[in-house]
C-alpha cells in the first residue's frame, strides 16, 4: 500500500488527483468539525452575502453559509458516489462472473439484460424514475446503480472469459473444484484490478450526476445541501450574487480532476503497459 | 414596370430610408441608442417578449393570457381594459353601451369598422355569432365558463344588439367583455373557416394584422391599414416567445427587446443601477399563493394543527427570501384594486410561536409531528418550502419537502388521475387569475373537490355565498360577501395565504408601453415616446 502511494507521488499529476480526493475526502468527513455553520440554519437578514471572513463563500438566498453546505454537500457527493459505486460493482461482479463463467443462455439473458439497461440514455432513465417515484437521496443511489451495474457486469464478463480457459482453472475443474471455489478463489482476484481503476473514473461521473439530478430539482430533498442545489440556486441568483455557483462549481471540478488524475495514475501503476497509451 | 418607374421607386425608397435612418439616428443619438430597435430594418417595429409561444388565434380556444396578448392587438372588443393603475374599460368597437337590466346589456356599434379579408363591415350580427360561438355546445370551447350565464345575443337593428343573461351576471364587464371571449370575429370569414381557426386567422378589425408565426421563434403582427381607429403606430410588432425572465432581460440589456417582464430578484438590482435609457414599473399582480392544506388527510383533518401550521409559517420571510422584498403578502386571494379586497387577513403574516404551540397541543401533537409539503420545483416555490420547513421546525413540525415537476404536480390534487390526492397533507399552489373576484373564489366551492379544489374543503355557507356573489351587482354588498368567504376560508384553517406576486416590467425609453393594472402589456395601445 505505502509503495503504491509512494509510486503516485512520483506521478506529478497522481499526485495532484491524491491530493484532491483526500481534501475532498477529508472535508467530507469532517464537515461537522470544519463547517462554521449549521448548513440548514436559515438566517435571511444576511443574506446573499459576498465572500468574508463571517462566511468564508459568502450566503445564498436563505442566508445560509455557502462554505458550510459546500463542506456538507460533499458529504451528500461521497456518500452516494460510494455506496451506489460499491453495491454497483459487487453486483455486477457477480453477473459478470457468472455470464462469463456460467452457461451460454445464461451469459445471453444476462447480456440482454445489460443491453437493455444501457439502451436508455442514463439522465432520461433518471428523470423517469424521479418523476415515477419521487426525489429523494435512495432513489438516486438507485438510479446510479442500475445505469452503473452493466458496465462493471461487461468488463468482468470479459475477463472471466479470457481468464476460464487458463490451464490453471481446467485443472482445478478436472480436481472438482466448486465453482464457488474457481469464481471466488481464482477469478475474483484476477479481475478486480481493472475494476478499481473503472471505479475511481467512474465516481466523479457518478458525482456529476448526482449534482445533475438536484440541479434540476430531482436529487436530494430540500433542505440536505447538494453542489448541484448550491448551483441551481446560484443559476437563480446569478444576476444578484455570482458566489453559489462559484461556490458549486468549485469542488465539482476539483473532485472531477481529482479522481481522472488518481484513477490514470492507479492504471499506470496497476497495468503499465497502458501507460500513456490512451 | 418600366426602368424609369424602377429607378424612381428606388430613388423614392433610398430617401424614405435616409429620413428614416436620419430620424433613427437622431432618436439614438438622444437616448443613447436604446430605441434604434424600434427603427430597425427601416420599420417601426416593436419588440417584445412574451412567456410562451402563440397557441390559438381562435378566442374559443384561446389558452389565456400569451394568446390574448395577440388577440387582443388584432381583433376589437366592444370594450378595452383601460391602461393604468386602476381597473376600468374604454369603448373600443362600441360606441356606447350599458347595463340595460340586471340580465341585459345593451350595446350599439361605431359605424364603418372593417374587416379585412373582404369581409365587410362589423354588424351586430357578427357581435351574435362570436358571443354565442363560444357558449355553443358545438364549440366545445374551453373558455365557455368565462360567459358565464350568457343565454343569447339578440339582433336589435345593424349596429344594435342586446346581450342577454339567464341571471345576473356582473363579471360579464370583467372578465368577458374586455378579455378573452369578448373579441369579435366575422361572422363570415370563419364560417368560409369552417367555425374555428388556429395558429393563422382569416379576418380581423384591430390595429394589427397577424403577419406571420414562426413556432418557438416569433410572432409578427403588422399594421393593419384599414383600422378604424386611425394608423396603428407600429409597422410591425415581433413578439417574441421566451420563457425565462433572466434570459429576457439579457436580451433586453442586450436591445434586442423593447419591453420585458424581469424576475423580483434583478428589480434591487435594476433599481441600483438601470439599464441605460430604460424604465422599470412595479405592479401587482394577479396570481395569488397559497399554502393549503387537505382537510379530508387523517392527519390534517385535525383542525388545530392545521391552525398551528398557519400559524407557523413566516410570511414576511418569505417575501425576503423567495420574492426579494419585491412583493407583498397578502391577505387572500382576492387581490388589492378588486372587489372584495380585503385589507387585513386575520391570521397575521408574521409567525406566532406561542399560537402555533397552544394549536397544536391542542391537536394532542405537543410531541411534534411530520407533514408533506408538495411543491411545484420552480426556483421561489423551493425556497418558500425551505423558509416553511425551518419557521416549522421552531413549533416542532416536521415538514418534508416532496419536489414535483410540472406534469406530476398538476395532476396531484385530480381525483380523476388516480388515488395521489389522499395523499397531498401540505401544497404550495399558486393560481392565476382574470380581474374578477369570482374567478378566484370559483375553485374552491364543494363541487371543484378533486378538480382544483385540492384542499377538499366544502362548507355550505361558502357554495352559497359564491352563487349569490357572482349574480349581485352591488359591488358593496359583492365586496362583503367575498371577504366574508376568504374569512371563511381562512378560519377553517385549510388555507395560509401568502402573496399576489409583483409584476416587475421594464422598457426603453423609445417606447411609450400601457400596461393593465396587474402589469400585464396591452400592445395595441404602444406607442412611440
Amino acid at each position: 500500500m505505502l509503495q503504491a502511494i509512494k509510486r503516485i507521488c512520483g506521478d506529478p499529476l497522481g499526485l495532484v488527483g491524491l491530493f484532491l480526493v483526500a481534501l475532498m475526502v477529508l472535508s467530507a468527513v469532517l464537515a461537522s468539525v470544519i463547517a462554521p455553520y449549521d448548513p440548514i440554519a436559515l438566517n435571511i437578514i444576511d443574506r446573499l452575502q459576498g465572500p468574508s471572513f463571517k462566511h468564508l463563500l459568502g450566503t445564498d438566498q436563505l442566508g445560509r453559509d455557502l462554505f458550510s453546505r459546500v463542506l456538507f454537500g460533499g458529504q451528500v457527493a461521497l456518500k452516494i458516489a460510494l455506496i451506489s459505486i460499491s453495491i454497483a460493482l459487487c453486483i455486477g461482479v457477480v453477473l459478470g462472473m457468472i455470464a462469463g463463467f456460467g452457461p451460454r443462455w445464461l451469459d445471453n439473458i444476462i447480456m440482454l439484460l445489460f443491453d437493455t439497461i444501457r439502451s436508455f440514455p442514463t439522465v432520461m432513465f433518471a428523470l423517469a424514475t424521479v418523476a415515477l417515484v419521487g426525489p429523494s437521496l435512495s432513489t438516486v443511489v438507485v438510479i446510479i446503480v442500475i445505469t452503473s451495474i452493466p458496465t462493471y457486469g461487461r468488463v468482468v464478463r470479459t475477463q472471466t472469459l479470457s481468464i476460464k480457459s487458463n490451464e490453471y482453472i481446467q485443472a482445478e475443474l478436472a480436481m472438482g473444484a466448486s465453482t464457488f471455489r474457481i469464481l471466488s478463489m481464482h477469478l475474483l482476484p484476477n479481475v478486480v484490478g481493472p475494476l478499481f481503476i473503472l471505479a475511481s473514473m467512474d465516481i466523479p461521473t457518478v458525482i456529476a450526476l448526482e449534482a445533475g439530478l438536484s440541479f434540476l430539482g430531482m436529487g436530494v430533498k430540500p433542505p440536505t445541501p447538494s453542489w448541484g442545489s448550491i448551483l441551481n440556486d446560484g443559476y437563480n441568483l446569478i444576476r444578484n450574487t455570482p458566489w453559489p455557483i462559484i461556490a458549486g462549481s468549485i469542488p465539482l471540478v476539483l473532485v472531477t480532476l481529482g479522481f481522472t488524475f488518481l484513477g490514470e495514475s492507479l492504471r499506470d501503476l496497476i497495468d503499465p503497459k497502458l501507460r500513456k497509451s490512451l | 414596370m418600366k426602368k424609369t418607374d424602377q429607378k424612381n421607386a428606388t430613388l423614392e425608397l433610398s430617401r424614405r430610408r435616409f429620413i428614416q435612418a436620419s430620424g433613427a439616428l437622431g432618436v439614438a443619438a438622444a437616448t443613447g441608442g436604446m430605441s434604434q430597435v424600434v427603427f430597425a430594418d427601416g420599420k417601426k417595429i416593436l419588440k417584445v417578449r412574451a412567456y410562451g409561444d402563440l397557441r390559438s388565434l381562435d378566442p374559443a380556444f384561446s389558452q389565456g393570457v400569451i394568446d390574448e396578448e395577440i388577440q387582443s392587438s388584432i381583433y376589437s372588443k366592444l370594450i378595452q381594459y383601460k391602461p393604468g393603475r386602476e381597473w376600468g374599460y374604454q369603448l373600443d368597437a362600441a360606441e356606447s353601451i350599458e347595463q340595460a337590466t340586471p340580465t341585459t346589456i345593451k350595446f350599439k356599434l361605431k359605424e364603418g369598422i372593417m374587416f379585412t379579408g373582404g369581409h365587410g363591415e362589423m354588424t351586430a350580427e357578427d357581435v351574435k355569432y362570436s358571443f354565442e360561438r363560444i357558449i355553443a355546445e358545438a364549440t366545445e370551447s374551453t373558455n365557455k365558463p368565462d360567459w358565464g350565464t350568457l343565454k343569447e345575443v339578440t339582433v336589435d337593428s345593424k349596429y344594435e344588439g342586446t346581450i342577454v343573461f339567464d341571471e345576473a351576471y356582473p363579471p360579464a364587464w370583467n372578465i368577458a367583455l374586455p378579455y378573452i371571449v369578448g373579441n369579435i370575429v366575422s361572422k363570415s370569414a370563419w364560417e368560409k373557416a369552417g367555425g374555428k381557426v388556429d395558429t393563422t386567422t382569416p379576418s380581423v378589425s384591430g390595429p394589427y394584422m397577424h403577419k406571420a408565426w414562426e413556432p418557438k421563434q416569433r410572432t409578427v403582427l403588422a399594421r393593419n391599414p384599414d383600422w378604424h381607429g386611425g394608423s396603428a403606430e407600429f409597422d410591425e410588432i415581433h413578439i417574441l416567445p421566451i420563457d425565462d425572465e433572466s434570459t429576457a432581460q439579457i436580451a433586453f440589456e442586450a436591445g434586442d427587446l423593447d419591453y420585458t417582464r424581469v424576475p423580483l430578484g434583478s428589480v434591487s438590482n435594476l433599481k441600483a443601477s438601470p439599464p441605460e435609457n430604460s424604465t422599470l414599473e412595479e405592479y401587482p399582480s394577479l396570481f395569488y399563493v397559497w399554502v393549503g392544506m387537505n382537510v379530508e388527510n387523517e392527519q390534517l383533518s385535525n383542525e388545530n394543527l392545521r391552525k398551528a401550521i398557519q400559524h407557523a409559517i413566516d410570511v414576511p420571510s418569505i417575501m425576503q427570501a423567495s420574492y426579494f422584498g419585491a412583493a407583498q403578502p397578502s391577505t387572500g386571494i382576492i387581490a388589492p384594486g378588486l372587489v372584495g379586497h380585503r385589507e387585513k387577513s386575520l391570521v397575521a403574516p408574521e409567525m406566532n410561536i406561542a399560537k402555533a404551540k397552544e394549536y397544536l397541543a391542542a391537536a394532542g401533537m405537543e410531541g411534534g409531528v411530520t407533514v408533506t409539503l408538495d411543491v411545484l420545483n420552480k426556483a421561489a416555490n423551493v425556497t418558500t418550502a425551505q423558509v416553511i420547513q425551518a419557521t416549522c421546525a421552531q413549533v416542532g413540525i416536521n415538514v418534508e419537502v416532496n419536489l414535483h415537476e410540472s406534469g406530476a404536480f398538476w395532476s396531484l390534487g385530480d381525483s380523476s388521475a388516480g388515488e395521489r390526492y389522499k395523499d397531498i397533507q401540505l401544497i404550495l399552489n399558486r393560481f392565476s387569475m382574470a380581474p374578477d373576484p369570482s374567478y378566484a373564489t370559483a375553485w374552491f366551492v364543494t363541487e371543484q373537490k378533486g378538480i382544483w379544489n385540492w384542499e377538499r374543503y366544502s362548507d355550505a355557507e361558502f357554495d352559497k355565498l359564491e352563487a349569490a356573489a357572482k349574480a349581485e351587482s352591488d359591488n358593496t354588498k359583492r365586496a362583503a360577501m367575498y371577504e366574508k368567504m376568504q374569512d371563511l376560508m381562512e378560519e377553517s384553517g385549510a388555507y395560509r395565504f401568502i402573496t399576489h406576486e409583483a409584476t416587475p416590467v421594464i422598457y426603453n425609453n423609445g417606447v411609450k408601453p400601457a400596461f393593465r393594472p396587474d402589469g400585464l402589456p396591452l400592445f395595441r395601445y404602444f406607442a412611440s415616446a
